[in-house]
């Protein structure tokens, strides 16, 4: 750890103020990031999608397949809040916390259109790691939340789509959100360790900015002596 | 400047609630799609004399009819490859594939289609007009049929546990139990597309 202890308080202030200024600039622009990756992911859903199984057949009729609806309503449905709240309110609390819980949402999207592919559930576990980016332990806690809750709300209503068995133990969601909550272990701490960094920096940031000011008057007073002598 | 944080938050709320309402509506949409069978078959109590398709005589024969164009029937595919492999290498495989006559050549060449050739030792038959699926009273792609050396329905349904969802199901250990001898009969509801069109259901 290489916290930098700061004695005067004017400069403590300064320390804070640069670490909050230099969170909300970070987390602005993961919010951002994050709008980016949602909208694309969208776009991908309905690639997917068409791809996949852009049809339902009944004989020699077809309809556009359920699959295709979802991923455009469902997936614009999905995308929307968090975009808008990136951009209108960027680096807020709100913001972070919806964008966690609808990075969440598109996993469990992706991971329908996919047919419940094994594979696809390593987008749930990216997506933490992702979110690890806005050094905020609490958006993880919040991401696995929304995780736990859908294999939960599937597990007693429709277990087949998320367990591939269709009487899972009651427990075995928690056998799942056990996974995630494994990764959460070190993402949370990498947060708390970076958030500790940042401040370091803050600190030592204020540490120059107080000791290059002490100079500057130090050379003011010196320049003034001197002309006076010189007077 | 105060109209303008009024339209802001009015739009975040607007944009929430459309959030909520799509989240809940996707999830039901999804579940009933999914989980709703679709028309259980009416098939023969004994093998219909009317097939093109030779039965077995000293092993048990097992039916699927498919719909090329369906996807979920992908899944009903890989089921019936872990029924192929977990069955005495005598079970006979048929994998009957519509084909409504007026398309073009090549309409029923799909990923299911070359699935289905893939299978060990199925035999892939293409159904013109669906008129093996009439024969055994189908409707639906996947819809399975396992007649014994004797000719009698032992099994009917489905082998998937959901529409396009691959996995361990009733009606997939139930063809394997009697596909290896076992006794007693089995069904199981059946998930795919209709291989019947609506005009053709009257």
């Amino acid at each position: 750890m290489s916290d930098i202890a700061v004695d005067d308080p004017k400069t403590a202030e300064r320390a804070a103020e640069l670490h909050k200024e230099q969170t909300d600039v970070r987390r602005a622009k993961v919010d951002k990031m994050f709008a980016f990756l949602l909208i694309v992911e969208w776009i991908v859903c309905i690639i997917a999608a068409i791809v996949v199984s852009p049809y339902a057949w009944e004989g020699k009729e077809h309809v556009l397949h359920m699959h295709v609806w979802v991923a455009i309503l469902g997936g614009a449905g999905i995308t929307i809040l968090p975009v808008m709240l990136a951009f209108l309110r960027p680096g807020t609390t709100l913001t972070r916390h919806v964008i966690a819980a609808s990075q969440m949402l598109m996993s469990a999207l992706l991971i329908h259109l996919s047919g419940g592919r094994i594979e696809t559930h390593f987008h749930v576990f990216g997506s933490l790691a992702f979110l690890a980016f806005y050094l905020d332990w609490q958006v993880i806690i919040t991401a696995t939340v929304v995780v736990a809750a859908d294999h939960f709300l599937r597990g007693i209503y429709w277990p087949e789509s998320v367990y591939g068995v269709s009487n899972p133990e009651w427990w075995r969601f928690l056998e799942h959100a056990g996974w995630v909550a494994f990764e959460d272990v070190f993402l949370i701490w990498s947060c708390v360790f970076g958030q500790r960094e940042m401040a370091s920096a803050a600190a030592r940031q204020a540490s120059i900015e107080h000791i290059s000011e002490q100079e500057q008057l130090k050379t003011a007073a010196l320049e003034m002596a001197l002309a006076e002598m010189g007077a | 400047m105060r109209t303008r944080s009024v339209i802001v938050a009015a739009s975040i709320a607007v944009a929430a609630a459309i959030w909520v309402g799509t989240v809940a509506a996707s999830y039901r949409v999804i579940q009933r799609f999914e989980t709703t069978p679709g028309r259980a078959a009416a098939a023969p109590k004994s093998w219909p004399a009317e097939s093109s398709l030779a039965r077995n005589h000293d092993a048990p024969t097992l039916v699927m009819l498919v719909h090329p164009q369906c996807s979920c029937t992908r899944a009903s595919l890989a089921e019936l490859q872990a029924v192929i492999e977990k069955s005495p290498r005598t079970l006979r495989t048929y994998v009957v594939v519509y084909r409504p006559r007026q398309e073009k050549p090549g309409w029923e060449q799909t990923d299911v289609y070359t699935a289905a050739t893939r299978l060990r030792g199925a035999r892939v038959i293409v159904d013109e007009d669906g008129r093996e699926a009439k024969h055994f009273g189908t409707f639906t792609s996947g819809q399975t049929f396992l007649y014994d050396a004797a000719g009698t329905l032992r099994f009917q349904g489905g082998i998937t546990m959901l529409r396009g969802h691959a996995g361990l199901n009733s009606g997939r250990a139930d063809v394997i139990r009697i596909a290896n001898g076992e006794s007693g009969k089995g069904s199981h509801p059946v998930f795919g597309c209709s291989i019947v069109g609506r005009s053709e259901r009257r």
